[in-house]
């Protein structure tokens, strides 16, 4: 027989094409004859019958062999993840919120401004729903002025487009008028505007204005409408409501404080998209919320984060039955409103049974009791560690080291949570941190050893604080500060913002420190041992953070010793990147990689950041968030280094190993600090601590005490 | 002679810490989805610290603004992190606020709630709507508010403001954490509950408990 297709892999099928049948599969397949049907079925392009004769089975086995290796999961089908996931919460939000259509636009990476996107996807709606004859009213906004602007539809007959709301000031480009016409013009309808102000003076002059002839047939015209197209905005300080000086803002505090969540055509609805009575109601021209519901086709086209909240008031109270907008709004509105189902359909992951914890919920530490695990480490670190430091007065949660403080230098102190150590006791000695506070597991300690310690640090030239950019560590910093300012000692500021993930460049202030602290602390604690003033001290100190560059990955959680159970879970195919040293949720969630694969992308994170030329000097710290080993270490550094040489940079000096961990987590992290001439400098300056000592000026870098 | 202002305080404290006791494990639960899954134990840490600080007091002696500023110093010694410097700085608010006063009737009770909101506002920099604790105490001390004004008895009174506080908490899960480590998360803290608003709502609750058990 001949084979129609003519592909070179047809020559082992020929041959197999004997009355044995399957036992001649041909080497390539082992002996799996599913894999045999499929290759033929999907990249050979041959009918079942082909692939029967082929295979010397029946049509009915080839059938159920093709039916099986999608169970088996030797064949996969995907659809684009990003498109899938969009019609997935599509498809979520019509069933949940019981919509009549949901268009949901695909996250392409924000290349696009959403307003756009989202006009794009509402004019398509739009230009599927408009019909001869029909009567739509516009609401104005920005979204709905990009509708407009995306709107291109053959011409219809006796369509006329009806402004929602009275006018407004021209002193923005999306008012009430602008967004009808644009709406009108685009499918070459008749345009209604409503010649009165959205918002008048008083209730008499609204009444006055409802009863003028003109008016009255323009509101005529409104209630006939059929469909309706509107954006809607939230009450977020930068929403379109308080740019656009649409309401004064004196109501609008008025309607915050009765829990207002969002605002519909000019009208103010809560939570649960209850309208909210207020002083503006007697004064706003515009459709109402309940001649707004009352419109067969309502289309609510809105999206970004900030408006979940008040898309969620609109669903819940009916306004919307066609919504538009984009994937993370969308997964947004749904998790917020309790929908749990959504996750584990956009993971598309094959139904795995979870039989790694099954038979064990704890996690075993060397414990006494869990409630003392603080104070009994700080038994054993300040016994083990006594020759670098000891504790100020009776406190053991403010150290202070030996030979550190001396007149006329300024003092470093240094702080944070417990549970990553050797953070931050381990830098405490001569030459690095004068004075280290200490606070619970993952919390800041209190103001009071912290001021404890800036008072034990300060030489009569000031003190510098250096510590990790978190909410709870600077509330307490700057409260000792204040205390200790009292006193007289001048106090300086340093925030460690290392972790180049945590947000965007845009928002570098708003980082967090991790690992990377290593390296300004280092270069801090030289500053202030050369005996440079607190002024030039902060100045270097800030110049190493801002040249320092972390990323982290975690493979699994890390557990308190309080609860001796997962903070939270990371699936077993999974990694989170970017995560913090307190196991805060990182920023984004993937299947693991090769460790060469993750190093790269760490790697492209930091030379996207840092502008390093061939030729430039760096240090590079490969930390293990606790629980893994320095073999894995090593095996990251390797592919560290080789990226680094392939841009012909130089490491000036290298660490490897546990310098900012997370209790138990699996996982590490990667800083790389681009030196200067004077970063370099105060890197290699002497230092004695228990963690890193470095003792001559010539250290060959992997100097570990 | 009604029950002193102080004793009635003191045994709000009380309150709170049981209550906080009995929600830890749900509260650190809470907090290890978009946190660092310790919000139970500092809270626990926390309120166990103001009970030892206010068993040193001489309550006969001792006026209601010196319960709160020792439950002040007592809580932020214990604990730092950032609800130590929120409850403190509110408490030592309320503790001001209540200076003039040996009385702990409903008008007080508004002041104190509301000095509590206040402090926590100054002291973190939030506001409403960045879901965080603020998203109850600020809707708690507003319905007081309300509540005296509308010269509510005092059991419709403290529904008033337990209501205020739970609807405040659960709002949370609909919105975008601007504040704290949850911040980082951006969307993905959508669905959860802010695990300090929770708190906090128990923590009202617990205040409500105590005044309307408060002897006559």
């Amino acid at each position: 027989m001949a084979l129609k297709t003519s592909s070179p892999r047809k020559g082992g099928i020929s041959r197999a094409n004997g009355p044995e049948g399957l036992d001649s599969i041909p080497l390539r397949y082992g002996d799996d004859p599913y894999v045999w049907a499929c290759w033929l079925y999907y990249e050979d392009g041959m009918t079942q019958g082909e692939i029967a004769e082929a295979m010397g089975v029946s049509r009915a086995t080839v059938n159920s062999y093709l039916a099986d290796a999608r169970e088996k999961g030797i064949v996969n089908i995907s659809i684009e993840p990003a498109r899938l996931a969009s019609l997935t919460i599509a498809q979520e939000l019509k069933r949940h919120f019981g919509l009549a259509d949901c268009l949901v636009v695909p996250n392409d990476d924000n290349t696009r401004p959403l307003i756009g996107r989202l006009g794009a996807a509402g004019a398509q709606a739009l230009s599927k729903m408009i019909k001869s004859g029909d009567t739509l009213a516009v609401a104005w906004g920005r979204t709905v002025l990009s509708v407009g602007e995306h709107l291109d539809m053959a011409p219809l007959q006796d369509v006329t487009v009806v402004q929602a709301t009275g006018g407004t000031t021209a002193s923005f480009a999306y008012t009430p008028e602008l967004t009808t016409a644009a709406v009108a013009r685009a499918i070459s309808a008749r345009c209604v505007n409503i010649t009165a102000p959205a918002i008048v003076a008083s209730a008499q002059m609204h009444d006055m204005l409802l009863a003028e002839p003109l008016i009255r047939e323009q509101f005529d015209t409104l209630s006939r409408a059929n469909r309706i197209v509107f954006g809607i905005s939230s009450l977020r300080p930068n929403s379109t409501i308080h740019t656009s000086g649409f309401f004064e803002s004196v109501p609008l505090q008025h309607y915050l404080a009765k829990g207002a969540a969002g605002v519909l055509a000019g009208r103010f609805i809560d939570e649960r998209g209850r309208h909210i009575a207020g002083p503006l109601d007697d004064r706003t021209i515009g459709i109402s919320l309940e001649m707004l519901r009352g419109i067969g086709t309502r289309v609510a086209v809105a999206g970004g984060f900030d408006k979940v909240p008040a898309l969620l008031a609109a669903l819940r109270g009916g306004y919307v039955n066609v919504l538009v907008t984009d994937a993370a709004t969308g997964a947004g509105i749904l998790r917020a409103d309790g929908v749990t189902s959504l996750d584990g359909k956009l993971s598309q992951r094959q139904k795995s049974t979870p039989v790694a914890n099954a038979y064990r919920t704890h996690v075993k530490k060397f414990l006494n009791n869990p409630n003392d695990v603080v104070e009994e480490m700080l038994d054993g670190l300040i016994a083990a560690h006594k020759p670098y430091l000891q504790p100020i007065g009776n406190s053991r949660r403010a150290l202070v080291a030996r030979n550190g403080p001396r007149p006329g230098k300024v003092g470093l102190v240094i702080g944070g949570g417990t549970g990553h150590e050797p953070c931050f006791v381990g830098y405490v000695g001569k030459g690095l941190a004068d004075a280290v506070a200490i606070g619970n597991i993952f919390s800041s300690p209190p103001p009071d050893p912290i001021a404890k310690c800036a008072v034990a640090a300060s030489g009569g030239a000031g003190v510098l604080f250096v510590y990790g950019n978190y909410a709870g560590d600077v509330m307490n910093f700057e409260m000792a500060a204040e205390l200790v300012e009292e006193q007289g000692i001048p106090i300086r500021t340093v925030l460690t913002t290392d972790d180049i993930v945590s947000s965007p460049v845009e928002d570098k202030e708003g980082r967090r420190g991790v690992a990377g602290n290593f390296f300004v602390f280092k270069v801090a604690g030289a500053a202030c041992d050369r005996g440079m003033t607190l002024d030039e001290c902060e100045a270097v100190t800030r110049k190493a953070n801002d040249r320092t560059y972390t990323v982290g990955v975690a493979l699994e959680s890390c557990s308190m010793p309080q609860t001796r159970r997962h903070n939270f879970e990371i699936g077993p195919d999974d990694m989170e990147l970017g995560m913090g040293i307190h196991g805060e949720p990182g920023v984004s969630r993937e299947r693991i990689r090769t460790a060469d694969e993750i190093v790269d992308t760490i790697m492209d994170n930091i030379f996207k950041e840092m502008k390093a030329e061939p030729g430039d000097r760096v240090a590079v710290l490969v930390n293990s968030f606790g629980a893994t080993p320095l073999m894995e270490l090593y095996i990251l550094f390797r592919r560290v280094e080789q990226r680094l040489s392939a841009k012909n940079i130089t490491i000036e000096a290298n660490w490897v190993g546990h310098y900012c961990t997370s209790l138990d987590m699996v996982g590490a992290s990667i800083s790389i600090l681009h030196l200067d001439r004077q970063l370099t400098d105060l890197l290699h300056h002497p230092c004695q601590t228990a963690i890193l000592s470095i003792n001559a000026p010539e250290t060959d870098g992997a100097a570990r005490g | 002679m009604s029950e002193t202002a102080t004793r009635v305080l003191a045994r709000m404290f009380e309150r709170m810490s049981e209550v906080i006791e009995t929600e830890k494990d749900h509260l650190s639960e809470l907090d290890g989805a978009i946190g660092d899954g310790d919000h139970g134990i500092t809270m626990s840490i926390g309120f166990k610290a103001v009970n030892a600080a206010l068993s040193t007091l001489d309550l006969d002696t001792a006026s209601p603004s010196d319960v709160l500023s020792t439950a002040a110093s007592g809580f932020l010694n214990a604990v730092g992190a950032s609800t130590g410097p929120l409850y403190a700085t509110g408490f030592r608010r309320a503790a001001q606020a209540l200076a003039d006063r040996d009385q702990l009737d409903l008008a007080a009770c508004r002041d104190m709630l509301g000095a509590i909101s206040e402090g926590i506002r100054d002291r973190g920099k939030a506001q409403r709507g960045d879901k965080t604790m603020l998203d109850v105490w600020l809707p708690a001390a507003e319905a007081a508010t309300a509540g005296v004004a509308s010269n509510l008895s005092k059991p419709d009174f403290w529904k008033a403001v337990e209501n205020a506080a739970e609807n405040g908490a659960a709002a949370t899960a609909t919105m975008i954490a601007t504040k704290g480590r949850a911040a980082r998360l951006r969307e993905r803290s959508l669905g959860h509950a802010d695990p300090g608003a929770v708190s906090a709502a128990a923590l009202i609750k617990a205040i409500a408990g105590a005044s309307c058990t408060q002897a006559e």
